[in-house]
């Protein structure tokens, strides 16, 4: 137990400048995005025709059905806000997770690290709650400059509990994909090939749930798109059911995460990578 | 039996496969406590796998492995706590300074009085500046990290791959000394290497590893007695040796003849009586000798046969 905390302390510690660096800009966007609403609100006369005469496609990647609901102030949160940020954290996430161990094996740190009175299960787990704390403070930051952005704004009224619903949300996502992406490092030879990997899924789920409001063949396939189980609208009320999904698959990564870190060999530096056959000399 | 009568490390049968590639075959051999064992071997040996799977790092393809008392695989933590590891490859995260990463392995460890006290006195051995940032340490200096941490918590194992990779050579006698002094504080070293004047120097016996099996396990001072002494002398003016007498002389042959016998070199096994006695017969003006016998063993087990100096005649 108490390398556990060493390494949660210390881990914590290392990514102070990650929180800072993806919290500080996601910050500014909720405090910038939100007084828009006021010019928006002010032109909906004019803008509203010009949605409704958008091909079903185009508008799939606006909201779809609901890309009108652009001209009330949640909608307005939920379409210029809240859509774009389980793709940012995702693939902060994929990048993250990926690294958690992988990065620190490639460049030879954690074997030296394990030659301490250290358990790896203490170092899966040490690092992953440091890993989601960041998270969870890049998110605070994020939800603490929207609040601000809502104070500006003339026409948004939201208290500040009621615009952190949707970031609960945000986190089951990033949770999701942290330990995908933490799994996948486990898994394949090298981190860059793991980051790519889960990167890939964040951007394909990303549209495929998009193509799905259009398209309704796409439908059944979105079922298995994480993204779909993402809750735009959650601050008119947070649904149980996709965050419990959503977080289950993530402790099913975890498991198959933790599994592969016990059993693997730690490698050390240089090891890695991808060899393609015909690339090889 | 109780872990204090047995060996420190006991390993078995130990074979290490990546694919079709066996980095260890099956190697045998124990470490008594108290004692500085050498563990000789080039780059490739399999050297670094085996000490790997000593803490658990790597998990061997079969056998068995005690160290310290304990099954590595079963009770890692058990077994890095009782040791100290000096890794060839020593690799640091480098945005933090010397003395946060010694606090960070202090904290691993415990964080005893005792162990922030000898950190801070090795630190001042080794000369290291604590408040620099590891990235811009020299590779000397890494090390050094390196050294302060596997001797901080006084182990009962320390296992040292390449302890003096990239170091000074003031430096790499202070680490010889440490080594030195752990072993009369009671500690066991483990000591890998393919430097062989340092093994020679520290180590009380030696195995040799070569392409993952261990060729051969033995005291040094029984290793280098079997190698012999290269003795080189140059006379004041030229001489005419006597052939006869010389050939009489067992153990000794002439390797060498230059400068119109000015210059002879010798090899000698065993008792040197008989060639300075033959060589007070001539006017000698140097004389100097060198034991090569650790080195002579193992290059013997690499080349796969001695390194016999071939005789020569003198005409």
């Amino acid at each position: 137990m108490r390398s556990f905390w060493t390494i949660f302390r210390f881990s914590s510690w290392r990514l102070r400048w990650t929180v800072l660096g993806w919290g500080i800009p996601l910050m500014l966007l909720g405090m910038i995005t939100t007084p828009f609403y006021d010019l928006v609100a002010e032109n909906e006369r004019q803008l509203r025709p010009v949605i409704q005469g958008l091909k079903p496609l185009v508008k799939s990647f606006i909201g779809g059905e609901q890309a009108e609901d652009l001209f009330t102030p949640q909608g307005f949160l939920a379409l210029r806000y809240f859509a774009f940020l389980p793709v940012i954290l995702g693939i902060f996430a994929s990048v993250v997770g990926s690294g958690m161990l992988a990065s620190d094996e490639e460049r030879g740190i954690l074997d030296f690290l394990l030659s301490h009175p250290a358990g790896r299960s203490s170092v899966f787990l040490g690092r992953l709650a440091a890993t989601f704390l960041t998270m969870v403070a890049i998110l605070l930051l994020a939800w603490f400059g929207l609040w601000l952005g809502v104070l500006r704004a003339d026409s948004l009224h939201f208290p500040p509990g009621q615009i952190l619903l949707p970031y609960i949300s945000v986190l089951a996502v990033g949770a999701f994909f942290l330990t995908l992406s933490l799994a996948l490092s486990m898994t394949m030879p090298s981190r860059v090939t793991a980051a790519m990997t889960a990167g890939f899924i964040v951007l394909a789920s990303e549209i495929l749930t998009n193509l799905a409001k259009a398209i309704m063949e796409l439908k059944l396939a979105a079922r298995f798109s994480p993204l779909t189980y993402f809750q735009t609208n959650a601050m008119s009320g947070l649904e149980i059911k996709p965050l419990i999904g959503l977080l289950a698959f993530a402790i099913i990564w975890t498991v198959l995460a933790w599994l592969g870190f016990q059993r693997r060999d730690i490698r050390v530096a240089g090891d890695g990578g991808w060899k393609l056959p015909f690339l090889s000399r | 039996m109780s872990k204090d009568s047995q060996p420190i490390i006991r390993v078995n049968n130990l074979t290490k496969s990546y694919g079709g590639f066996q980095a260890l075959r099956g190697i045998d051999f124990e470490v008594q406590r108290g004692e500085v064992f050498g563990f000789l071997g080039p780059n490739g040996a399999g050297k670094t796998t085996a000490i790997r799977c000593m803490l658990d790092l790597i998990r061997p393809s079969s056998g068995s492995l005690l160290v310290t008392g304990y099954d590595p695989q079963r009770n890692p933590v058990a077994v890095r706590a009782r040791c100290g590891y000096l890794p060839g490859e020593l690799r640091f995260d480098e945005n933090i300074t010397v003395s946060a990463a010694l606090h960070f392995f202090q904290q691993l460890r415990g964080a005893t009085a005792a162990c922030r006290r000898r950190a801070a006195v090795l630190s001042d051995r080794l000369e290291l500046d604590t408040a620099s940032r590891i990235k811009n340490l020299s590779k000397g200096n890494k090390q050094k990290i390196g050294i302060v941490s596997a001797f901080m918590h006084e182990p009962e194992l320390l296992l040292l791959d390449e302890p003096t990779s990239g170091l000074d050579p003031l430096v790499q006698q202070t680490v010889m000394d440490l080594v030195a002094e752990v072993q009369q504080g009671g500690a066991t070293v483990f000591f890998s290497s393919h430097v062989l004047s340092e093994v020679q120097a520290v180590a009380g016996r030696v195995a040799i590893i070569r392409d993952g099996s261990i060729v051969e396990v033995s005291e040094t001072s029984a290793l280098s007695a079997r190698g012999k002494v290269e003795v080189r002398v140059r006379f004041a003016c030229p001489v005419a040796p006597e052939k006869a007498k010389l050939s009489e002389l067992t153990g000794v042959t002439l390797i060498a003849s230059e400068d119109d016998c000015r210059f002879l070199e010798f090899t000698v096994s065993g008792n040197m009586d008989g060639l300075v006695k033959w060589l007070a017969a001539y006017p000698v003006a140097t004389l100097e000798t060198r034991q090569c016998g650790l080195e002579q063993v193992f290059h013997a087990h690499y080349s796969g046969k001695e390194k016999k100096a071939s005789a020569i005649s003198l005409s």
